[in-house]
């Protein structure tokens, strides 16, 4: 196993793989409702499922389950180890 | 027993936490249910009387659920700061503890007296989480009960522990967050003391460090210096973080939920994955979530039809004797027959209430508190975004398809305005289950199943089209879904009932007085002899564009009170419902396209008005009626080519 990092969109993930996110690049608005609900740089998030034709992510971030949007799922880096 | 004394308490949690829950078993039937002022947002108070104690209990506004807007969470703090409640009760969610501290964190720093209950305490366990009450006491500085509020455990503790601490409160410290942050909050303080405002100090300056544009317009007024100095602070912090200031702290707020959590939780790593887990999985899943939402969709709506068919019915049969008896008794002269039409409008409602919107309403609450509602958000948010609206937005059109009066109020969980009103004008278009009655009554009777199912089919064509137009007309950045998903739970029968009755009060008191008025008014001008002139104004549009016999032009004017009066006056006028004998299959299909679309009913309309202002209710009206006009005359032409 090799331990390279790479940086990818959290759509990029696979579902049931994880990631620590690095950059969110939303509104205002957006990375504050996301930040209140818990997910802010340095969370884990793990890609629960999605739905057809690239829908919304479900993920989860520390126990809790979560919905983000297609559009504002792409705009989120993580660290996949 | 000491009589007379009293206590204020306010529930605050984020939604799906089981505040509802609390509230019910906390107040039962003492309920008063009423709007926060100027806000379509409703306030729900009760009174406990426990332990010789008069307690008021007020539910904040949920944040965070499925019904989301900031305006909640500035009601709530509003309402702690101003009001000051002798005590608040925050119901937290215990399966999802991290988040949901988050909020509590929001709620310590208004340094008001708090009590948490720790909710939902059996499902933890039941995920394998062991969490500490003790700890998380100690670590916030608050009382700290577990309880499970479905069953009322845990609650009277609750109470009693309020009553405990009200005598001897002691002051906590409001949670303390980085090191820089923590020194520019305290710089701010010092500018922001004695400014004669009720809130917090330190509350103020975290409101100004996260740019907050109502507190900042406040202090602006009173000081200005302290408004740039938190700008200069936040250039500083923004420098150090490399993001916003506006989210460094609630960044920070969610790194020490986590820290929290981290120190009371203990999860048990030995679980089997449980019954409910695979539910989960199967039902957001690619392929199997979309099958079971049509079953469940679909078993649903051809339960309250079929059901609603059945007891339109019998009371059917029961308003009918009692109009024979009232034709005996009161006479049938023009003021008794002014009367009555007073009567039967409120039949009418109670017809389309009980058969149809009750058992409708009984099964979405049972979906909607099992948690399948934000299921069928997740699946359909990619469709709904083709119309510029997220997947929330489907739970509207399923209201909708019951009856459009609660569906247009239930776009109230839209986030920002611009959406909701798309999401209200489309719901419009929904074919309810009065529209459905036209459908199957005259075209799946005497056309063809097949012809119906493509009506709807069409409607839902139009819908479409209608979304992509209007998320096009209405400028504005579309709003991405951003949702927690609940965990499924057994539903409640306590809690349905109690949404269920609240929803169906609501659609009755909006609907009935102008159901009324436009009742009797109809009903006279029919008196005063002046509807065949109408009919004959009306005859360009219906006779000659539409090709409908002239008598749809005084069904069309009744059918705004109630859609499927189309139907019954038509059989009245015919005296019989053999429509085929009147009406020929294009004619038939013509008249259930302009059912479909001509306008929305007047219950619908006073929504459109009370939500939107009556200068859009009436726009969207004359939109409708134009567009329904022409679609019906395209229809009608095309028609002929195949029949």
């Amino acid at each position: 196993m090799s331990d390279r990092k790479s940086i990818v969109c959290l759509t990029d993930l696979r579902d049931g793989e994880s990631g620590n996110i690095v950059s969110i690049a939303g509104g205002k608005g957006a990375l504050k409702r996301l930040a209140d609900l818990g997910l802010s740089t340095g969370t884990w998030v793990t890609v629960v499922s999605r739905t057809l034709f690239n829908g919304p992510v479900q993920i989860e971030v520390c126990g809790s389950r979560l919905v983000i949007g297609q559009g504002l799922a792409a705009k989120i880096m993580v660290e996949q180890k | 027993m000491n009589n007379g004394k009293k206590l204020n308490i306010a529930l605050a949690g984020q939604g799906n936490a089981g505040k509802s829950s609390v509230f019910n078993f906390l107040t039962g039937l003492h309920q008063h249910i009423g709007n926060w002022a100027g806000k379509t947002i409703e306030k729900r108070e009760g009174t406990l009387f426990y332990k010789g104690y008069t307690i008021d209990v007020l539910d904040l506004p949920g944040i965070y659920s499925l019904t989301t807007f900031s305006v909640e969470e500035q009601i709530a703090h509003e309402h702690i700061i101003r009001q000051k409640p002798d005590y608040v009760i925050n119901v937290v969610d215990s399966t999802n503890l991290e988040r949901n501290l988050i909020f509590t964190l929001q709620l310590l720093e208004l340094e008001c007296p708090i009590i948490l209950a720790l909710n939902r305490f059996d499902l933890a366990a039941k995920k394998g989480m062991s969490v500490s009450t003790k700890k998380l006491q100690k670590i916030l500085g608050v009382p700290v009960v577990a309880t499970i509020a479905s069953r009322g455990s845990g609650l009277t503790s609750v109470i009693d522990r309020i009553i405990e601490h009200r005598e001897k409160y002691t002051y906590y410290k409001p949670p303390s967050y980085g090191k820089e942050i923590e020194s520019a909050i305290s710089e701010l303080n010092e500018l922001l003391n004695n400014t004669g405002l009720p809130y917090p100090v330190r509350w103020l300056s975290i409101k100004l460090i996260e740019k907050d544009p109502e507190i900042s317009k406040i202090i602006a007024e009173k000081r200005p210096e302290a408004v740039e100095k938190a700008v200069a602070l936040g250039k500083k912090l923004e420098e150090i973080h490399g993001h916003d200031s506006s989210i460094i702290i609630s960044d920070e707020r969610s790194h020490l939920a986590a820290q929290i959590t981290r120190d009371i939780v203990r999860l048990d790593p030995l679980r089997k994955i449980s019954l409910k887990e695979k539910l989960e999985a199967l039902t957001t899943h690619k392929f199997s979530g979309y099958l079971i939402m049509i079953l469940i969709l679909g078993g649903m709506f051809l339960t309250v039809f079929k059901l609603g068919n059945w007891l339109s019915g019998i009371l059917d049969t029961l308003f009918g004797s009692l109009h024979l008896w009232w034709n005996d008794s009161v006479g049938t002269g023009a003021a008794a027959a002014l009367g009555w039409s007073a009567v039967e409008s409120v039949l009418a409602l109670m017809q389309i209430a009980f058969p149809y919107i009750l058992p409708f309403y009984i099964l979405l609450y049972i979906l909607e508190d099992w948690g399948y509602i934000a299921r069928i958000s997740f699946l359909m948010d990619k469709f709904m975004h083709k119309m510029g609206i997220h997947g929330k937005g489907c739970i509207s059109f399923i209201i909708g398809f019951g009856c459009n009066v609660p569906g247009c109020l239930s776009c109230r969980i839209m986030e920002s305005r611009r959406e909701r009103f798309i999401t209200a004008v489309l719901v419009t278009l929904v074919p309810c289950s009065a529209v459905s009655v036209i459908i199957f009554g005259l075209v799946g009777k005497y056309v063809g199943l097949w012809w119906a199912f493509g009506l709807y089919a069409f409607a839902l064509i139009i819908i479409f089209i209608a979304g992509k137009l209007s998320s096009k007309l209405l400028l504005g950045e579309p709003v991405e879904l951003i949702m927690p998903m609940p965990d499924y739970k057994t539903p409640s029968p306590k809690t349905i009932m109690v949404q269920t009755w609240d929803a169906l009060r609501e659609f009755i008191y909006i609907a009935a007085p102008i159901v009324i008025i436009s009742g009797v008014v109809i009903q006279a001008i029919n008196l005063a002899g002046w509807m065949p002139a109408i009919s004959s104004i009306l005859s360009p549009v219906t006779v000659t564009w539409l090709g409908l016999p002239s008598i749809t032009g005084i069904l069309l004017i009744f059918g705004i009170l109630r859609k499927e009066l189309i139907l019954v006056m038509l059989a009245a006028y015919l005296g019989t419902t053999e429509f085929a004998t009147v009406l020929s299959p294009q004619q038939m299909i013509t008249l259930a396209v302009v059912s479909m679309f001509y306008v929305p009913c007047v219950a619908t309309i006073s929504v459109l008005w009370k939500e939107y202002g009556w200068k859009k209710a009436l726009a969207v009206c004359l939109l409708e009626i134009l567009f329904a006009i022409v679609l019906a005359g395209i229809a009608k032409r095309l028609l002929d080519l195949v029949f």
